[in-house]
């Protein structure tokens, strides 16, 4: 089903055109949500870091589980952008912006947590190698300094993978808009005028950074793995964790641009923009993320059940069935028995069907970051220094948490209103008719002009 | 030969008495951080005991084993801090530097032994402890890492009067506070690497055991092994 | 800034386009002084082939070598600054492993970079000159055909070309601007 340019414009752009009170008190309502998280932050500068739950020995607990849950969620967007874009898959086009997105915003929310865990956040910039007066550098055999430069690596990468193909798209919201959003998008769009050496230049500079982006991507999920595998703890000195974090990271990704897609499909009337084949697709996908995540954890699982050493089977049976067995088959659940059934069954595969699996996932995946880091901590090598009491969130780590979730669907909301979530060019580029019938088409239309002009001479005269 | 700081503790003598938490926390200024921090794990007891019960009642054993930092040779906490405030001494030590910590807590997570200490709050002293500060030691403040130095001030102290002096130190002339204050003279501290220190002899004990060896992480601290109150070999109160 | 002169045609398609583009080169347009300009990428058609190519993925690859060799020497640096070199759980001074994952991250960024750079410069963005040779129906789906800096003369002849190519409109920029 063909498109006219201009409706697709039209379609397109008619987001950035007007506000509906509707969205102006879901926006105020998240920003609300991420003031106050601000001042839990505050709060925890002010009083120390012991306003959090955190203690000994679960020294880490629910910052770091975000840390890397929206690290993992941004593997998304970059990733799926970036292979489908290798592989020449043209359903594509209609997501890729909304999946670079969900990565620069997610990434962004995700490299605020290990500032905001720090005791001492303010002196957080001593992890960036500058020739300081005591002469002394960060040590780069830690692999939290790996997470920076990995983590600054895919963010300029993904950034740039979110803003080149921007260009053409703010000339196009340029063209039509007036005075000082004109100026703005002028600003913006650089000048574009899009002759063929533009578009060249920048079809091969996308190809490039979508082979750059992808080991940059499974680098950055292995690197967030090692903070836990490079520790001598129990379960979690694995030599699986990076292949295991990387599956996990696209796997709630993909879930994460299912979800997205699903609200913007609903809310900016882009029924006819990502069609159910599109849902259909990734729901796939993640179907076999899913297969592959169950694979990694019962890999894991079971040379750890069978090398039967005490330690970690103390951490074993705490998650299967001791106190943290509520959480972790809740997670179980979500992340295989519910959607297995959805996405494997093609009746069942609609787009209700996928986003009630993605949902599932999502919230699978942040349990299975919270049981990977706080059981294992809890039952450490000497009993003695167990942790008695469970660890247990304040009210400022569930608050800061919930302010990344509204900052996310904030930060969403607020592009959405600004710039196409679709790219349109990409998505016109995706329609173009074979060339062939163009020119029968048109050459027809050429003898019909070309007839009219020689009668109106042949009048003139 | 470069000096290698070490201890012996020996599990046979350690009444349990915990003499030694209490003195470390006197020389080190390490604050008490009131019931309901406890209560939440967050005490900060730079040596402790570990007490383990064995058996029901009346036969009711309880075994102590005083855990402190092992100054590990390859400790896992200090590769993975980000800015170096874990490091390996020259003399074997693992040092802490404070106002280098900026608090990721991840040395504490390494460590296999939950040897170390965070500072979840600024330290706060009840009156009249707060007048009884040790001026050698620092305060550390919020969001610092903490742990066992071997008293590195007493032992920088001793290093500095020897060399003031020009002579050698002497083993035993000095000794971190909780050996100073073990009662049954259960703890040795002293130079590994100094072949006629007593602590390099206990160390060669055949009674000697490592805690954790496992890890790989190379303590420097030796524990030798409980034997019977009779002086018999046996094996099952070891 | 004043716009160069030009003459244009709009036309509704990339095959019209294609049309256009032949009917100038029949008039004997040298190939630098014709302008095209379009919403989309056109790759199928000829005239969305009218730029000379540049080694963008050599030049991309140099980046990258430049920026791990810049990265390797950072790594070794940081670990071995006087007067700290520090060491850590028995660890090498210069650890392999760190180092080498240093250097790969930092050839990712330079290779990243230098693209995003290559670009710019390639493209001749940002270009926020006023009076630059476009029109707002280009993102409208219409393709611009047009000649930079044609002699005043030979103004009636290529107008006429164009039209009968299939332009929609005809334009101009400079001393040929008008209405449609």
């Amino acid at each position: 089903m063909q498109k006219t340019p201009e409706q697709i414009n039209e379609d397109l752009l008619r987001p950035l055109q007007g506000t509906g009170n509707v969205y102006r008190v879901v926006l105020a309502f998240f920003v609300c949500v991420v003031i106050v998280a601000g001042y839990a932050f505050g709060h925890q500068i002010d009083n120390g870091i012991g306003v959090a739950g955190i203690r000994r020995p679960v020294f880490w607990g629910f910052y770091i589980t975000n840390f890397v849950f929206w690290i993992g969620l941004s593997h998304a967007g970059t990733l799926i952008s970036a292979i489908l874009r290798l592989c020449n898959a043209t359903w594509r086009r209609p997501v890729t912006r909304c999946a670079e997105v969900i990565t620069v915003f997610a990434l962004s929310i995700g490299a605020a947590f290990p500032v905001i865990h720090l005791g001492r956040p303010w002196v957080a910039f001593w992890l960036f190698p500058y020739p300081s007066e005591r002469g002394i550098w960060p040590n780069i055999r830690s692999p939290l300094l790996w997470d920076f430069f990995a983590i600054n690596t895919y963010l300029m990468g993904s950034v740039t993978f979110l803003l080149l193909p921007m260009i053409p798209d703010f000339a196009l919201v340029r063209d039509r808009a007036v005075g000082f959003r004109k100026k703005i998008y002028s600003a913006l769009s650089l000048g574009w005028s899009g002759t063929p050496k533009q578009w060249h230049r920048l079809e091969t500079a996308m190809h490039i950074m979508a082979i750059a982006v992808i080991p940059v991507a499974v680098s950055v999920h292995s690197i967030v793995s090692w903070d836990f595998a490079m520790a001598p703890v129990p379960m979690w000195h694995s030599t699986i964790f990076a292949p295991y974090f990387v599956c996990g990271a696209i796997f709630s990704g993909i879930a994460a641009l299912i979800i997205a897609m699903a609200l913007l499909r609903k809310f900016l009337h882009l029924e006819e923009y990502l069609l159910p084949i599109h849902f259909e697709n990734l729901g796939k996908l993640l179907l076999v993320m899913s297969l592959l995540w169950v694979y990694f954890v019962a890999s894991e699982r079971l040379t750890a059940w069978y090398g039967n050493e005490p330690a970690e089977m103390t951490v074993f049976w705490l998650t299967q069935r001791g106190s943290f067995s509520p959480l972790f088959w809740t997670m179980v659940f979500c992340n295989f028995i519910l959607p297995f059934p959805i996405l494997a069954i093609k009746k069942l595969r609609t787009i209700t069907g996928c986003v009630i699996a993605s949902i599932g996932v999502v919230i699978g995946m942040w349990l299975e970051r919270f049981l990977i880091i706080v059981p294992s901590l809890s039952r450490k090598y000497l009993p003695y220094s167990w942790a008695t009491s469970a660890y247990r969130p304040t009210w400022v780590e569930i608050t800061i948490t919930a302010g990344t979730f509204a900052a996310m669907v904030m930060l969403y909301m607020l592009f959405s209103k600004f710039i196409p979530i679709i790219s349109v060019w990409e998505l016109k580029a995706g329609q173009h008719p074979v060339a062939a019938e163009e020119y029968a088409r048109f050459a027809d239309g050429q003898t019909r002009l070309a007839d009219e002009l020689e009668r109106s001479e042949a009048g003139a005269e | 030969m470069a000096r290698q700081w070490g201890m012996v503790i020996d599990l046979d003598r350690c009444t349990g008495c915990e003499a030694c938490v209490v003195a470390c926390h006197a020389e080190n200024n390490i604050d008490t951080v009131g019931e309901d921090q406890a209560a939440r794990g967050r005490a900060k007891h730079w040596i402790r005991v570990e007490r383990y019960y064995e058996g029901e009642y009346p036969d009711i054993k309880a075994k102590f084993m005083p855990v402190l930092c092992q100054q590990c040779a390859a400790a896992p906490c200090e590769p993975v801090c980000p800015t170096f405030a874990s490091y390996h001494t020259a003399e074997g030590l693992n040092g802490q530097i404070y106002n280098r910590c900026i608090g990721t807590r991840y040395c504490a997570n390494a460590c296999p032994y939950t040897v170390r200490f965070f500072n979840w709050f600024n330290p706060v002293w009840d009156e009249p402890l707060n007048l009884q500060f040790n001026p050698d030691v620092s305060i550390r403040s919020v969001g610092m890492m903490e742990k066992c130095t071997f008293c590195v001030q007493r032992i920088k102290a001793a290093e500095i009067q020897a060399e003031a002096e020009k002579r050698p130190l002497k083993d035993g002339e000095f000794a971190p506070a909780c050996v100073q204050t073990c009662a049954p003279k259960a703890m040795v501290f002293g130079d590994l690497n100094d072949p006629t220190s007593e602590v390099a002899r206990l160390a060669r004990s055949n009674r000697a055991t490592k805690l954790l060896e496992e890890t790989g992480a190379r303590p420097q601290v030796t524990y030798l092994k409980r034997g019977s109150w009779n002086g018999a070999e046996n094996a099952e109160n070891a | 800034m004043a716009a160069p002169d030009s003459i244009y045609g709009l036309f509704p398609g990339p095959a019209a386009a294609d049309l256009g583009l032949n009917a100038l080169r029949d008039a004997g347009v040298a190939r630098e002084k014709i302008v095209v300009m379009s919403a989309e990428p056109f790759e199928e058609y000829e005239f969305a082939h009218m730029g000379s190519s540049v080694a963008m993925y050599r030049i991309a690859a140099c980046g990258g070598i430049a920026g791990g060799a810049l990265g390797f020497l950072l790594a070794r640096f940081v670990q071995t600054a006087y007067p700290f070199p520090l060491i850590t759980g028995g660890m090498p001074l210069v650890a392999p492993w760190p180092t080498g994952i240093v250097t790969y991250e930092l050839t990712m960024l330079s290779a990243i970079v230098t693209t995003v750079i290559t670009l710019l410069i390639t493209t001749g963005l940002p270009n926020w000159r006023k009076g630059k040779i476009y029109d707002d129906e280009v993102s409208s789906g219409m393709v611009l055909i047009g000649i930079v800096d044609p002699s005043v003369g030979a103004r009636a002849d290529l107008e006429d070309r164009l039209r009968r190519a299939g332009a929609a409109k005809i334009k101009g920029t400079g001393r040929f601007a008008r209405g449609g």
